[in-house]
């Protein structure tokens, strides 16, 4: 898959993953593993744009006896996955035709 | 690998980054492995599934390759700027230099006017000839009359020898300016792409 579209496809799947409740970086990987591979090297790159880019927020919490980083979605960060579905039904209109003129 | 060893190794691997990044980044590791552990896996497991350290450190480097990677380059402020205050220097360098090239079509096409106003009295010359002798024999002048008429004929004869000098001169200068063109633009089209 073309570099730069992985890199925002996964952007956007780090967002959704926060999307519903805040989460921490193991249980975000754990849960985006059906769908898609990502590396803890590459989480980490991941939510620190999406925070300097302000979609999230970080705060540190006392888990089990140690500190645990937990990512928050922020408003932008709400609009930019609403983008991305509507940016993807156009997306998905056009591969539509491109099936079709195939046949 | 234990887990200290693996940060352990990860810190000298990564020493030139900022220490507050690399502090972050140990940290974000340190939580990755604790979390597995939590879960099921013992320390070796959490920490091999987490990547060797020469895989993380390898990884490390291609994402900020890859966040460095800018959209197109564009003038910045101070080229601009530099472009604008030099503009009393290379506008009119640009302008004399255009002024050169049109003056050396300019010459090259007065060749060609020159040579086929040569043609057009050659011709005028024959046609008025071949009348004037006509007419001189008419009104009883005949030696003179055929003198003119002669002239007049070769004058013809000139004209039509001529008429192919002057399309060739024109065919070639016509060739000769479209040449040049390309080249001037090829000139600058490269220069565009160096």
């Amino acid at each position: 898959m073309d570099i730069q579209l992985k890199r925002g496809l996964l952007d956007i799947c780090v967002l959704a993953a926060i999307k519903n409740e805040d989460s921490y970086g193991y249980k975000i990987i754990k849960d985006m593993k059906p769908y898609i591979e990502m590396s803890e090297s590459t989480l980490y790159t991941i939510l620190k744009r999406l925070e300097l880019s302000e979609m999230l927020t970080v705060r540190t919490s006392e888990h089990g006896g140690r500190l645990r980083k937990y990512y928050h979605i922020t408003r932008a960060g709400i609009e930019r996955i609403e983008d991305f579905k509507n940016e993807w039904r156009e997306v998905m209109s056009i591969y539509q035709f491109v099936i079709k003129e195939e046949e | 690998m234990r887990k200290q060893e693996f940060l352990r190794a990860l810190k000298r691997k990564l020493a030139r980054l900022p220490r507050q990044e690399l502090e972050e980044r140990l940290n974000f590791y340190s939580e990755m492995i604790d979390d597995r552990i939590e879960e099921d896996r013992t320390e070796e497991e959490a920490v091999s599934d987490i990547g060797t350290v020469d895989e993380i450190t390898a990884q490390i480097l291609a994402d900020k390759a890859t966040e460095r990677e800018k959209p197109k380059r564009r003038l910045g402020i101070l080229e601009i700027l530099l472009l604008a205050l030099g503009s009393p220097i290379w506008l009119s360098l640009v302008i004399a230099a255009f002024s050169v090239i049109f003056s050396i079509y300019a010459v090259l096409w007065s060749i060609v006017v020159s040579v086929w106003s040569v043609f057009a009295s050659l011709a005028a010359c024959a046609i008025s000839g071949v009348v004037a002798g006509i007419i001189f024999s008419f009104i009883g002048n005949g030696l003179s009359g055929i003198v003119t008429a002669t002239a007049g004929i070769v004058c013809a004869g000139l004209t039509v020898f001529l008429f192919f000098g002057c399309k060739a001169a024109t065919k070639g200068i016509i060739v000769l300016t479209q040449k040049s063109a390309a080249g001037i633009k090829g000139y600058f089209v490269k220069k565009e792409n160096t």
